[in-house]
């Protein structure tokens, strides 16, 4: 039996100064590299249960049709068919290509079998109009496709912020004046593993078990209770690891629901992850959006003025574009107005995807502030500094200026022109992102033998989370990081946060720094007798403990835990003051145009990122790399295209979906901004994907003069934008 | 939706001769990466072989191990080693199954190929090796121990398809450049954006072998 620790605590907990820190703050190879670096390591997608069957689910090819008929007779005779089920009456409609357009699910003794009797369902459907672009959408007479209740047409209520009359007049009062319409299509989140579940039913008084891809396995027991039928208590959710979520893996969706329900039914395990095209058609995206805007500044180049036209693709959902200024600050706020609105059409919905809305809103906004520097002969770091608030952006910009050689570049207060076709430029944004922190718990755990858990119920998307599970509680007891095992992505553990909005570190580092203090001053107390120095008077360090100022009353590790006569439990909860609510980051892109192909090379990215204090510093320049590479896939590579003649979707595979692969990737420089020395500790994984893209576009500008309006920025984007056609 | 084959009750749309001699040939075009030309692979499969349906026993040589597996002809390596061996193999992964991301990348022959496009029959004595083949996770081969030193993984989940990329990579060219690395390891695809931190991890496996090297 364990004990909880009881009694006042002699101190709060707190991260400590950064000089005396041991494990945090420095390179931490992750605890599960050499798991994912051998294949040992089960992601859902690899679980293999006795008796499990494999199930699929049928989608229909195009997102508007009427059902005739769903004929499952003979896929249900096919050879291995347990279960197969239509999902559609006759007569009932399919409204657009996403969870409405799955028609069937089948469940089989092998993956073949399974696939072999979707392709024998026989289905009879009259097609209708596709409605998959936002101007087929606000055709006049265009089908309501719209999900909102009483809807008579496919756009949203306008969200109007503002007066536009002194918007205007600003406008009218500006020296300089930008105005363009800019284009962001649809991106997609592209989890390597994609979505699914493997149920394993049980008994009615047993819990059920369920493998689960999410980036929430606290949440996922509550979304499958009522499908389950039973209390979410009997549901236990397990994500050892996961292939990546990217803010799409909240909750079960329509294919969790209906691997329980074929579990449920049929009483046995059941295998269900959706194909790559499955995937792409029916697991979400990032929001497209157009938006007009028009920026006016002073000759001193402080923004005065700004208008906003948007209309937001989400779909059938909202879309997401947080309002303007972005970041940027116009010197009377009254004088900002937009106008903001969805406009859907018969496709998936969008979902979060790494800071929602922002990288779109990033586009519009930092192109906006170049072109101002342009027209007024300004540097265009200069202009920015001018027009953001806070300092930790100043000192950002600058670093990251310096690192990518801008006092050197020649363009710095105009664009450049090509020489024998080749042209070099660069290209600067800002991020910021508050994700704060909410409640969570860990329980740290020292048994009498030496071993340390450290358990909570959060889940490893790839952000190093598991590895600081176990190096809080290490830097905390002294220990090494492989002396704690950490035990995450599991719902019986303590609970934690969603991994959505970078809000986990935030969340559940301070738990486990609060679990690791109790757990000290918990030995501590026993060791009062020992080496005779009250709780708080003790130093722990290199698997040791001694008493402050007196080296020589001194204890390993493996003996003080052989004081304990049970195991010691420390409940740990989120403690506010351990962490932070705000970061902000800057970064550059160089690039090279040929402005005879048309081609963009990129050439260096570098990003400086703040983020309180660094629990880990080689995960967390993973994290700014990564959000620099998804950055540069979205600006050059990425978009989904539909055939709008027949609706269907032509980029549902991964030759057609173009994604970064390693020759497009330049150099990368991830800067840490030590100059933030907040003693508590933030997640960050959401800010340096924000505006990666837009230095791109602005580089692209920088280099040649061609200022790019729709993403991505391929070769023929390019030379339409210089020479008006291809 | 498809035309069904009365004699097995599976569907048959083409014959299985002309099928498989496609696919192969498919296979051998677009599944080995960087590997001997299409036309010396495509002799696997000889016009007069006789025409099987439904499911066979086959032996796969993985890893050094002769493992016995139940296969179709349509059967690709990838899923043999996941789905039909007991126990499956399930390091090497799925992700495209269109021979776009490398996630699925196993050496056969001792040349990468996407087992995804690779199909299970052709590899009939012909050593395969996986990611499992490479270490494990107390003995890692050093390829494997510099993607953990240097963090050339986040989500972990493309991480075998480079770790046997970049086993093949250093093996085929030792004293590649950094932009001829990023050539060798352009057939694999990360999501999270991992690929400077897996440059840094063969630069260093590649400094750590010339020192080797020297040393002798």
């Amino acid at each position: 039996m364990s004990r909880p620790t009881s009694g006042p605590v002699a101190s709060d907990p707190s991260w400590g100064n950064r000089s005396d820190l041991d494990v945090l703050n420095r390179d931490i190879p992750r605890v599960d590299g050499p798991v994912k670096a051998t294949g040992e390591a089960v992601y859902t997608h690899d679980v293999r249960l006795p008796d499990m069957l494999w199930a699929r689910v049928l989608v229909h090819p195009v997102p508007r049709a009427e059902i005739e008929s769903i004929d499952v007779e003979a896929a249900s005779e096919m050879p291995g068919v347990v279960h197969i089920e239509a999902l559609k009456e006759p007569g009932d409609a399919v409204r657009y290509l996403g969870d409405d357009a799955v028609l069937a699910v089948v469940a089989a003794e092998t993956p073949d079998q399974a696939a072999d009797a979707l392709g024998a369902i026989v289905v009879k459907a009259r097609r209708l109009a596709p409605v998959v672009t936002p101007e087929q959408a606000l055709k006049e007479g265009a089908p309501v496709v719209s999900r909102r209740r009483k809807a008579d047409s496919n756009v949203g209520r306008a969200n109007e912020r503002g007066d536009e009359a002194v918007a205007d007049a600003a406008l009218a009062g500006a020296v300089a004046v930008v105005e363009r319409t800019f284009v962001v299509p649809i991106q997609h989140h592209v989890c390597l593993e994609t979505h699914g579940h493997v149920v394993q039913p049980a008994p009615d008084n047993e819990q059920v078990t369920v493998y689960a891809s999410t980036q929430s396995v606290g949440g996922t027991p509550r979304g499958l209770a009522r499908t389950l039928g039973r209390d979410a208590s009997k549901i236990r959710v397990l994500t050892p690891h996961m292939g990546g979520g990217f803010g799409s893996k909240f909750g079960p969706g329509l294919e969790g629901a209906l691997a329980a329900r074929v579990a449920n039914v049929t009483g046995r395990p059941v295998h269900l992850m959706l194909t790559r095209a499955d995937e792409f058609a029916i697991a979400g995206n990032r929001s497209g959006s157009r938006q007009k805007l028009k920026v006016g500044a002073d000759s001193d180049g402080r923004l005065v003025g700004l208008k906003l036209e948007a209309d937001k693709l989400g779909g059938v959902s909202g879309g997401s574009l947080p309002g303007p200024p972005y970041i940027y600050t116009v010197t009377d706020g009254a004088a900002v107005f937009s106008k903001i609105r969805s406009v859907h059409t018969a496709t998936d919905g969008s979902r979060a995807m790494r800071a929602p809305g922002h990288p779109q809103a990033s586009f519009a906004m930092e192109a906006a502030v170049d072109e101002l520097g342009y027209l007024l002969g300004m540097d265009l770091v200069d202009i920015r500094i001018r027009n953001l608030e806070s300092a930790v952006h100043h000192r950002q910009l600058r670093r990251v200026a310096e690192e990518i050689g801008w006092a050197d570049h020649p363009n710095r207060d105009r664009p450049g022109a090509a020489v024998n076709g080749r042209a070099v430029g660069i290209g600067f944004g800002v991020s910021v992102w508050g994700p704060g922190g909410r409640s969570s718990r860990c329980d740290v755990t020292v048994r009498p033998d030496g071993s340390v858990v450290s358990a909570t119920a959060t889940q490893d998307l790839g952000t190093g989370a598991r590895t600081y599970v176990a190096a809080i509680v290490a830097e905390e007891l002294g220990l090494t990081v492989d002396m704690v095992e950490a035990r995450i992505g599991d719902s019986d553990l303590p609970p934690s946060v969603t991994s959505g909005g970078s809000v986990t570190t935030g969340s559940s580092a301070p738990a486990i720094k609060d679990a690791a203090h109790k757990a000290r001053e918990g030995l501590e107390a026993l060791l009062t007798d020992v080496l005779e120095a009250p709780v708080g008077s003790y130093v722990w360090k290199d698997g040791r403990v001694s008493v402050r100022g007196d080296a020589s009353r001194s204890l390993p590790w493996i003996a003080v835990c052989a004081l304990l006569r049970e195991p010691l439990l420390a409940q740990g909860e989120f403690r506010d003051f351990l962490h932070e609510g705000r970061i902000h980051g800057a970064q550059a892109a160089k690039v090279e145009v040929d402005t005879l192909t048309g081609r963009v090379k990129v050439l260096k990215m570098v990003t400086c990122q703040d983020q309180g204090l660094p629990l880990n510093r080689l995960a967390l320049r993973s994290q700014i790399n990564g959000g620099m590479v998804q950055a540069l896939s979205y600006g050059l590579l990425e978009q989904r295209v539909f055939d709008e003649q027949d609706g269907f979707l032509l980029s549902d595979n991964l030759d057609l979906y173009k994604i970064a692969g390693s020759q497009e990737i330049p150099e990368m420089v991830a800067l840490i901004d030590d100059e933030d020395e907040r003693p508590s500790v933030c997640g960050m994984a959401e800010a340096p994907v924000i505006p990666g893209h837009s230095a791109i576009a602005g580089a692209i500008h920088n280099a040649c003069g061609a200022r790019l309006t729709r993403m991505p920025f391929t070769a023929d984007n390019v030379l339409e934008t210089l020479y008006g056609k291809i | 939706m498809r035309e069904m084959d009365p004699s097995s009750g599976e569907p048959s749309a083409i014959s299985r001769r002309s099928f498989l001699k496609g696919a192969t040939q498919v296979a051998a075009a677009g599944g080995i990466i960087g590997g001997a030309p299409a036309s010396e692979q495509g002799t696997a499969v000889e016009p007069e072989v006789e025409t099987l349906s439904g499911s066979s026993s086959m032996e796969l040589l993985v890893n050094g191990k002769s493992r016995s597996v139940e296969v179709q002809p349509r059967t690709t390596l990838l899923h043999a080693l996941r789905n039909q061996m007991k126990p499956p193999l399930t390091g090497t992964k799925e992700v495209c199954g269109t021979g776009s991301c490398g996630a699925c990348t196993v050496l056969i022959d001792g040349q990468p190929a996407y087992s995804c496009l690779t199909l299970a029959v052709t590899c009939a004595g012909r050593p395969v090796t996986t990611v499992e083949g490479f270490g494990s996770a107390d003995a890692m081969s050093d390829v494997q121990q510099s993607f953990c030193d240097k963090d050339g993984m986040m989500c972990g989940f493309c991480t075998p398809g480079f770790v046997v990329a970049t086993h093949a990579a250093l093996d085929r060219a030792p004293k590649a450049t950094l932009d001829e690395l990023k050539y060798e390891l352009s057939g694999n695809f990360c999501r999270c954006g991992t690929y400077p931190h897996v440059f840094d991890a063969a630069q260093a496996v590649q400094k750590d072998r010339a020192r080797g090297e020297d040393g002798r």
